[in-house]
């Protein structure tokens, strides 16, 4: 196993900061250590602080052997049931998931996956409590593996537990947790998380379900629907997000939006009949209205005025499951896929001796294992003691795993050909799933602002510090002196391979290029920073590029890291890893590089004034504009 | 060759001052061809058809002044130039009455000058713009003699200036039927009595009043009338010489008519113009430059306009309001329509009051503070080719600063930041916005066209808006009108009701305060 060395500290490292919202980024704090290069007079260099943010990916997290053998299981059962019980095709074609599959997964204990905090844990069986497992978010993305195979039963089980009672998990007081919780870990209670409205997406001003506080304070009445609600049908308690008069600090009267609890039995619940969607057909997903719903003021979650919080939180922190759910998905399609690959014959060769079929297979066990990579990594840093804030990578193992899963799942309908369209196959099924990947739980393109902004608020502050301690001029030194080293050819040494290197030799290439895009990265982010300044919230496609690049080096490390610690211990089939990762790596190296090399174009250089003007001159128009071929004007 | 007869001149002449004019009068000799029809090998009779009569005399002298001795000769063709004058300027005259009628006096087509110019008779249909003529019943019979085209301007067919577009369909006086049938009366004249010219030159100048000047077949039909074979230059030399200017004259008059109307000439009219001015000739240059350009001028204008022209009325206010308001989202509706449908005023006319307010107009209207005036402002001119609409905003006084930008929310966007908490600026290189000096402006709430501009009808227009704009009955309305736009030389004066372009209205003195929210009560309804 690799060890975590120290490492070699050449890099400048800005001065220990303190404030928790700097915890969110752990990537950036990697990447920002090489930024750093030059600002050894600026801020004082911190060893101790180098080598953490490289312990953060490397090693690989590990978990105990007990903890494995409970996951295991935990786990044997739970994909028999899978195998056996589920019918997917049934559930999709009723549009409903069959009472006893329900009862079989509540029997299982897979509705308590998430009540994670151990102390909860001890604190439910002291109460006498039956029910939530108290399991790790390694956990919770091992079960998520098996339990995607089915898209139904996965958006069921994540809208219950990764948002619909997360609330009362992260902000609940011990008397919501213990009221609420024991039942929704056992199943008896499913919880939906109501958000979206018919005119709010992501946007908390235009959320129009109201509450008011009712004469005698102890109650507030609640009015409003909310749409698209995973399990508004089944559902009985439900987190609702409402607008509420709040006080300021300077005595004006506010609105700010308050989490509640409500559960179905307060009165006034209502739900729509469930919407006939695209993919995941049986999950429930249904309008909810609330008509002059009595919730009690304790089923406040947080404090009045604070749900913007919780809904942030919520919604970051329960998407790291996506990357292993991915990763389940596709590696039962690559079993069926090669099945046939291999036995289907044409022109007197089998299909899998096609050079076009091979690089779908290789491109789909690429993508798994980068993304299986990813999330157990991001996993194992949210086990970590501390609650530490990975919603970035969580973000960035959303992003690539959905996007990853419907390439894979497309390139599997490749493979089967017509057979891959039909019906009575379920390959269609996959494909109509993984749509919605790319939608829910924030679409990707409004993940990418946030990895791409998080990241540049947070490298933004260390470059505006630096500007401040060292003044203009010798900013713009340093700068030039840093341009002209680039230039002349700069050896990136981060310290991942050599002596006291972190990596396998036998990654060493891989982890080079790794090394490089991430020193360039920070070049080209210190470059953007300089041209846009603040203004570069505005700038989405130079964003969406950064968005990308690091998503790619996260997932660079995640692969390496784990490729690393399996050649160390001598895992199974460690030779086929390394092969993985070197090829996800080669191939991300150049990806990276490209995008670096349009963002340090400007716009008119790297197409986005034209692409900018096109969709302008399209949306004016509302329409397509230009004339049909077949026109002639003379 | 004909080309002998060059060496006998003198050899100071080419350089002289002379030549032209005297290359000229050579060319525009008898270039009689023989062709096939007689219909056009009569045409060309030895003098030039413009030196038939008097009145083209007149216009011949006034485009080409030094023609080959027009005065020297005048009074020679005056007896046959008596009959030709009965024919050509009848129907001269005939489109001419119809253009006049339609334009009224503008001399914005008499380009040539020869129809504005001539005085001994268009003064006597100019003017009486409301005289028609039974067009149609005229193309059945013979070509009308001098004295029956008096006759036909009766008055039954006056033109009511209340009717807001006078081209119904099937109306005898328009139309490419009304033209051709013209063009069919003129042909059965006897061929050969000339006046060819000054009858194309005529019937361009009336073809818009016919309705017809977007036509490719009406332009050719027009080059039908011209001869085929005698005005092709014979050979090389004769070519270089400028020949037929005059015919070439209109040839090119007709082009550019057909340029002006956006109208593409096609393969016939070229073919047409071939026989007529033969190859390489000047017509024949410009209708291929025509033919290669204006195909690709066609679709320049990013907001075309129908190709009918609008009359003021509902049609073009609605046009008009569309193409402002550029927000496909925006409503356009009818306050007012110009006749009552119900009520006790039915059938009787009222200005008519269009509107036009988007969604996001409504919703900064929403937001505005009741406790500042809006504005009733106008009238602004708008044109839509030749018709000219008056437009009223309604809109606000700027905001002041401090209300302009709200301070960002930072618990608005559930997933990502919408601001950054840097101190760095944008960079010079990657500031893309231009230097300029901005006008400020406060938003406007609301645009309307209405019939008439004063502020009753205004008025109503304000309360309609309040239906959907309930701020309006809290806000104060402040009627500014009659600044920036209005013509000055109209006064404060009763709004034509219904018809033509609505008269600016005075700044009248306030009739019920300045609170013009209120529904007014006497407001005819």
């Amino acid at each position: 196993m690799a060890v975590a060395s120290p490492s070699r500290a050449r890099h400048g490292q800005h001065g220990r900061s303190t404030k928790p919202s700097e915890g969110r980024a752990a990537w950036w704090r990697c990447c920002r250590a090489e930024r750093g290069t030059g600002g050894r007079a600026a801020v004082p260099p911190s060893r101790a602080r180098d080598r953490r943010h490289k312990q953060e990916f490397f090693p690989y997290p590990e978990i105990s052997n007990e903890e494995l053998a409970e996951i295991n299981e935990f786990v044997g059962p739970v994909e028999k049931f899978f195998n056996e019980e589920v019918d997917s095709k049934k559930i999709d074609q009723d549009a409903k998931i069959p009472p006893e599959t329900l009862q079989g997964l509540k029997d299982l204990g897979l509705f308590g996956i998430y009540c994670t905090p151990i102390l909860l844990y001890l604190k439910w069986i002291c109460l006498g409590g039956r029910g939530g497992l108290g399991l790790s978010n390694t956990m919770y993305a091992r079960l998520g593996e098996i339990t995607s195979l089915d898209g139904s039963i996965a958006v069921t089980l994540a809208a219950h537990q990764a948002i619909g009672l997360k609330g009362i998990l992260i902000a609940g007081t011990e008397e919501q947790k213990a009221k609420y919780l024991p039942r929704l870990a056992s199943g008896e209670h499913i919880a939906a998380f109501c958000l979206t409205e018919p005119g709010s997406g992501s946007d908390a001003a235009s959320i129009q379900t109201r509450a008011t506080l009712s004469e005698d304070g102890k109650h507030f009445l609640l009015n409003g629907s909310k749409v698209w609600i995973s399990n508004g049908g089944l559902a009985s308690i439900f987190t609702v997000f409402a607008r509420t008069e709040v006080v300021d600090k300077d005595g004006q009267v506010k609105d700010k939006i308050t989490a509640f609890i409500v559960e179905r039995d307060f009165g006034g619940v209502t739900h729509g009949k469930p919407e006939d969607k695209l993919g995941i057909r049986g999950s429930n997903t249904c309008e909810v209205h609330f008509e002059n719903t009595k919730v009690p003021i304790e089923n406040v979650i947080g404090e009045v005025g604070g749900g913007f919080k919780v809904a942030m939180n919520i919604l970051n922190s329960g998407r790291f499951s996506m990357g292993s759910a991915s990763a389940g998905m596709i590696k039962k399609l690559i079993e069926l896929t090669s099945e046939y690959a291999c036995t289907r014959k044409q022109f007197n060769k089998k299909l899998s001796q096609f050079g076009l079929i091979q690089e779908k297979f290789c491109l789909m066990a690429v993508k798994a294992y980068v993304m299986e990579s990813m999330a157990y990594l991001t996993a194992g840093m949210m086990d970590r003691p501390g609650f530490p804030d990975c919603s970035v990578e969580a973000a960035m193992v959303k992003v690539f795993s959905s996007e990853g899963a419907w390439a894979c799942v497309s390139e599997a309908l490749q493979i089967l050909g017509g057979l891959g369209y039909m019906k009575d196959y379920p390959y269609e099924r996959y494909l109509r799933d993984t749509r919605i990947l790319l939608i829910f739980e924030g679409t990707n393109e409004i993940l990418r602002m946030y990895i791409a902004l998080t990241g540049m608020q947070h490298a933004g502050k260390i470059l505006t510090e630096k500007i401040k301690y060292k003044g203009n001029m010798g900013v713009a030194l340093g700068e030039f002196l840093t341009r002209l080293q680039d230039t002349l050819g700069r050896k990136v040494d981060l310290g991942l391979i050599g002596d006291r290197g972190v990596v396998h030799p036998s990654l060493q290439e891989s982890a080079k290029k790794l090394e490089e895009n991430v020193y360039y990265f920070g070049s080209t982010v210190r470059g953007l920073l300089s041209r846009f300044g603040k203004t570069i919230v505005e700038e989405q496609l130079v964003l969406k590029r950064v968005a990308d690049v690091v998503i790619n080096l996260y997932a660079m490390t995640a692969a390496i890291s784990r490729a690393s610690r399996s050649i160390s211990i001598g895992l199974r089939n460690h030779d086929h890893e390394v092969l993985l990762t070197n090829i996800f790596c080669t191939e991300a190296y150049f990806k990276n590089n490209y995008a670096m090399a349009q963002l340090e174009k400007y716009a008119d250089e790297n197409l986005d004034d034209s692409i900018k003007k096109a969709a302008k001159q399209i949306l004016e128009k509302r329409a397509y504009i230009c004339s049909h071929p077949l026109d002639k004007t003379f | 060759m004909r080309l002998s007869w060059v060496r006998a001149l003198p050899r100071g002449l080419w350089g002289s001052p002379g030549v032209p004019e005297l290359c000229r009068s050579l060319c525009q000799r008898p270039a009689r061809a023989p062709t096939e029809r007689g219909d056009t090998a009569g045409t060309p009779k030895p003098r030039g058809p413009q030196r038939r009569h008097p009145t083209e005399g007149d216009t011949a002298r006034g485009d080409t002044p030094r023609g080959d001795g027009d005065t020297a000769r005048g009074d020679t063709p005056r007896g046959d130039g008596d009959t030709a004058r009965g024919a050509a300027s009848a129907w001269h005259r005939h489109f001419q009455e119809i253009r006049d009628k339609e334009r009224g006096p503008e001399p914005r087509d008499h380009r040539r000058g020869h129809l504005g110019g001539d005085t001994s008779w268009g003064g006597t249909s100019r003017g009486d713009t409301f005289r028609d003529d039974t067009f149609k019943g005229d193309t059945s019979s013979s070509p009308p003699p001098h004295h029956r085209s008096h006759q036909h301007h009766d008055d039954s067919h006056q033109q009511d200036p209340r009717d807001g577009d006078p081209s119904e369909p099937g109306s005898p006086r328009r139309g490419p039927a009304a033209f051709e049938a013209a063009l069919r009366a003129m042909e059965r004249w006897p061929p050969g009595r000339g006046g060819r010219l000054a009858l194309v030159e005529a019937a361009l100048a009336a073809m818009e009043a016919l309705g017809v000047e977007r036509s490719v077949a009406a332009y050719n039909a027009l080059l039908r009338l011209l001869p085929r074979g005698p005005w092709v230059p014979r050979g090389p030399v004769q070519r270089l010489l400028f020949p037929f200017p005059r015919q070439q004259e209109c040839g090119l008059q007709l082009l550019e008519q057909m340029e002006r109307y956006g109208v593409i000439p096609d393969a016939e009219t070229r073919f047409l113009l071939l026989g007529v001015f033969g190859p390489r000739s000047r017509p024949l240059r410009k209708v291929q430059r025509m033919m290669f350009w204006l195909p690709r001028f066609r679709h320049l204008d990013p907001h075309p306009l129908p190709p009918q022209p609008t009359r003021p009325g509902l049609a073009a206010a609605r046009l008009g309001l569309h193409r402002m308001a550029g927000d496909p989202g925006a409503t356009v509706t009818v306050i007012q329509p110009p006749v009552p449908d119900t009520g006790d005023d039915e059938g009787s006319v009222q200005p008519y009051i269009v509107s036009s307010q988007s969604p996001e107009q409504r919703e900064l209207l929403a937001q505005h503070d009741p406790a500042r005036a809006v504005f009733v402002e106008g009238p602004f001119p708008l044109w839509l080719r030749g018709t000219l609409l008056k437009y009223f905003v309604l809109r606000g006084d700027p905001l002041p600063p401090h209300l302009r930008d709200p301070p960002p929310d930072p618990e608005r966007s559930f997933y990502f930041p919408l601001e950054l908490q840097l101190e760095l600026e944008r960079g010079p290189w990657d500031d893309e916005e231009f230097d300029v000096d901005e006008v400020e402006e406060g938003p406007v709430f609301a645009l309307c066209v209405p019939g008439a501009g004063d502020r009753r009808t205004l008025a109503r227009w304000i309360s309609a808006l309040q239906e959907q704009n309930p701020i309006l009955g809290r806000a104060p309305v402040v009627f500014r009108l009659n600044e920036g736009g209005a013509d000055p030389r109209e006064g404060p004066q009763t709004p034509r009701l219904g018809t033509g372009t609505p008269p600016g209205a005075g700044l009248e003195p306030p009739e019920e305060g300045e609170r013009g929210g209120e529904p007014r009560k006497n407001n005819g309804e």
